[in-house]
């Protein structure tokens, strides 16, 4: 592949895109320019349209209007596979691989000969993941690779078909800091070689880290686009959310706010263990205040949470003893757990969050009936409309219309319904497991906001996260979790990201 | 922001019922006698007995589940029922042990679905076999079992009238709306559609799961029971062999024809009511038209694929409409 120079000349350039569904416009004439061999972030709130173009431009949707041009060309991307005969490659946030299939497999997938020789493709494969230092072995499973793994898989396959364009869709949101590094020294080379990169993400500091320009969308339009360096955490923010969150999120630091003293306690874990995803691992939770458990991906966290709330069910005797007050307990069902009241917020709201044909009302309405505190059999849709007009407005989940299905909302709300329909059983311990993944930045605020007031009323609270400015800010206690274990106890007053993330992967 | 976008307006269950509508036109227009309240009585009691199974069926298939076993419970404990009647046992009796027998089957296959975890396409599928076999085996020697005399006492679930309207009928309305009711209006009615809607959910909220999977067993077996006892006093008579034949197809046809989605948590009683009154205008008419059997499979057949097609072009399963969360 030759070098071409870094040019100002758009490689990819959109004009007056708009896209449409049933009338209600998710893109509204976004002008776009994508240079050759620069990084070029999109950011915005969950709804403002960045999926959108993302699809838009590797074919799985249609513009409703507006004209896409590369190379001065105009074109038109109908289908995926358009879209990898113009060069663009996508790199997506849930992989886009055959689990079942071994990585070279999964490379050359659709690309294989009439006789498709496997040594062939194995030796190919090999050196094309070589040539990009990504230590993957060609002949592994897919199933049995990690996120960030995977990922490398999806790149080599747009290395492969020599992608002009790769579109990074929330590449870091599981990764590890380690293997997020990788694949920033990754995009750099990739950059070098003039490759040109559209960055999709949540995530602030990544983009101003990574990318050359920056373009924000809000509500489906195009607020800016400027170079990164015109840019700072404040004010992008300000651009994605059309208002000034001064610090409200991250900023608090820890030792200038008020740590909560720990009350009685609720829970604990004595040298719990399963198979060699949690080892050995003890700890106690306490009433009011929250205790922020940090690990990356892959610690026995979550894990460890499933136990002890009975979404994980154990054997009759093994594995260490779990005490809820002085009561030693062994759920083998959630329903117990919830009737004792501990529950789990799940991080998977879509796999097993709510119920997505139902309304809001009809989702907070499960969760009341499944308390210990529901009586009777026959359902009240008046009980289901009090509930769901309380917690709407405690929550602030934005609908136009109480009816609305739940899959039609933000994943803002959507995260802020699974919690309300969790708070609704009227728990003590709470457990949140990455809280505000895939969240936009408002509604972090918002859930940041009610998990502090859930320890100020005295509950135990639980924060799972992998996201260490959400530990910190959170937390009135800092667990670590390294390879099935919580290793370490860190008071907030003396965290710092570095010593927490010394012991998480040290 | 917007957070809604339109949903659907035209549905599967709307289509289906404009096409039994249209139906109904043209037949009251082409076909002398079809609206006759005698004939449209002779059509509703002609599929009463297959809407009462498609309600049972429709309990299961809203929790994402299914049950084959239907057919065999409703056969096997009404014929049991009768045979039992035959050896000189009350009828009375007859019919209790009877119940017994089909919900001890329904509450079976739940437990090997709930507890055991055996996918419901399977459980239910052995256990259909298994109740043929067992009551064939030990307990009903005959294909075939005729009323005895003592049936007539209850010779009116079939065959009565009220204000000259078949009892099936009133059976077949009693049963959608106590259904209805149920699915409406009660908690465990509410779990169902949880359950169907996302089983992983339901369960970390701490629904009954597993306790609620028995129950929905345990009502399409005493929902097939009641169809087998109407079959029954209707004529006479109970064929244990109807196990074997397509009646189980025909039962999920009307509670997907109605649009009950097979991924469960879509649909109600609605729905199998408006698939119930489209295959039974289409049998009917077919039937005054005197088209012959083997044709009316085939005109059966098209109905539903013409249902899903044109389904599937009004609402089609556009990649963004599932992944409403991130515009």
């Amino acid at each position: 592949m030759t070098v071409p120079p870094r040019s100002e000349t758009p490689l990819l350039t959109m004009r007056n895109v708009t896209k449409e569904y049933r009338g209600v416009a998710a893109l509204k004439d976004i002008d776009f320019d994508l240079r050759r061999g620069e990084v070029h972030a999109i950011l915005g709130e969950n709804g403002a349209g960045k999926s959108t173009l993302v699809k838009i431009l590797s074919g799985a949707v249609t513009p409703s209007n507006g004209e896409i041009g590369l190379d001065g060309r105009r074109i038109h991307i109908a289908t995926p596979a358009d879209a990898r005969r113009y060069g663009i490659a996508m790199v997506y946030q849930e992989t886009n691989l055959v689990p079942a299939l071994t990585v070279a497999q999964n490379l050359y997938l659709g690309d294989e000969k009439f006789f498709n020789r496997l040594r062939g493709t194995y030796i190919e494969a090999q050196q094309l993941l070589q040539s990009l230092n990504f230590p993957v072995e060609p002949t592994a499973l897919v199933q049995s690779l990690g996120t960030a793994k995977r990922q490398m898989v999806e790149i080599a396959r747009a290395v492969r078909l020599e992608a002009k364009i790769i579109i990074f869709d929330e590449p870091t949101a599981t990764l590890t800091p380690e293997e997020k590094h990788h694949l920033f020294a990754l995009i750099d080379r990739l950059r070098s070689e003039g490759v040109s990169i559209i960055f999709i993400s949540h995530a602030v500091e990544e983009a101003l880290e990574i990318s050359d320009r920056i373009t924000i969308l809000r509500d489906g339009t195009r607020v800016v686009t400027d170079g990164a360096k015109a840019f700072s955490r404040e004010t992008i923010i300000r651009h994605m959310v059309g208002r000034t969150l001064t610090n409200e999120l991250y900023g608090r630091a820890a030792n200038t706010r008020k740590v909560r003293r720990p009350g009685e306690k609720v829970l604990s874990v004595q040298n719990l263990s399963m198979q060699n995803i949690v080892r050995n691992t003890s700890f106690s939770i306490f009433a009011g205040q929250v205790t922020g458990i940090f690990g990356l991906v892959g610690s026995g966290r979550t894990e460890t949470a499933k136990i002890v709330a009975g979404v994980i069910k154990r054997d009759l005797f093994h594995g260490g003893d779990v005490r809820l007050g002085s009561v030693a307990v062994r759920y083998r069902s959630p329903r117990k757990a919830v009737g004792d009241g501990v529950v789990y917020v799940t991080e998977d709201r879509k796999g097993d969050g709510f119920f997505e044909t139902m309304s809001i009302a009809e989702n907070l309405y499960i969760g009341q009936i499944s308390s210990r505190e529901s009586r009777g059999m026959l359902a009240s849709v008046s009980q289901m409309r009090a509930l769901a007009a309380v917690w709407t407005k405690k929550l602030n989940v934005r609908t136009l219309n109480d009816d609305a299905r739940v899959i039609e909302l933000s994943g803002g709300n959507q995260q802020k319904l699974v919690i309300a329909k969790a708070l609704v059983q009227k728990p003590r311990l709470v457990i949140f497991d990455e809280p505000t993944r895939g969240v936009d930045v408002g509604s972090i605020a918002e859930i940041h906001h009610l998990i502090g007031l859930l320890a100020d009323e005295g509950l135990a609270v639980i924060v799972i996260s992998s996201y260490l400015p959400e530990i910190l800010s959170l937390s009135d206690r800092i667990l670590v979790s390294r390879q099935g274990r919580i290793v370490e106890e860190i008071s907030p007053s003396e965290a710092t990201s570095e010593s927490v993330m010394f012991a998480a992967v040290h | 922001m917007f957070e809604r976008i339109s949903r659907a307006s035209i549905s599967q269950e709307k289509i289906v019922l404009l096409i039994a509508v249209l139906l109904f036109c043209v037949f009251s227009v082409s076909l002398k006698g079809f609206v006759s309240s005698g004939n449209l009585l002779t059509l509703l009691r002609s599929v009463s007995t297959l809407g009462i199974l498609g309600i049972g069926m429709a309990f299961l298939v809203l929790g994402r589940g299914i049950d084959l076993a239907i057919v065999a419970i409703y056969s096997a404990s009404a014929g049991w029922t009768l045979h039992l009647a035959n050896g000189g046992v009350s009828i009375w009796l007859a019919m209790v042990l009877g119940y017994l027998l089909a919900l001890t089957a329904g509450v079976l296959s739940g437990v090997l679905v709930a507890y055991v975890e055996i996918p419901a396409l399977f459980a239910t599928l052995g256990m259909a076999a298994f109740v043929f076999g067992f009551v064939r085996y030990a307990l009903v020697p005959l294909y075939v079992v005729y009323m005895p005399a003592s049936g007539a006492s209850i010779a009116w679930i079939g065959g009565g009238f009220v204000f000259g309207v078949p009892v099936p009928i009133l059976f077949f309305a009693l049963i959608a709306v106590l259904g209805f009711l149920f699915l409406r209006f009660t908690k465990p009615g509410r779990f169902i559609y949880a359950i169907g809607d996302n089983f992983a959910a339901a369960r970390i909220s701490g629904a009954p799961v597993r306790p609620i999977i028995i129950l929905q067993y345990a009502i399409s077996a005493t929902i097939a029971y009641l169809a087998g006892i109407i079959t029954a006093t209707a004529v006479s008579a109970m064929d244990t062999d109807v196990a074997n034949s397509s009646m189980i197809y025909d039962i999920i046809l009307v509670v997907v024809l109605g649009g009950i989605g097979l991924s469960g948590g879509r649909g109600g009683i609605r729905n199998v009511i408006v698939g119930t009154l489209l295959i039974g205008i289409l049998l009917n008419g077919m039937t005054i038209m005197d088209i012959e059997y083997t044709l009316q499979n085939v005109i059966r057949s098209l109905i539903l694929l013409i249902a899903i097609v044109i389904d599937s072009i009004i609402n089609p399963r556009d990649e963004q409409i599932a992944q409403q969360g991130d515009i």
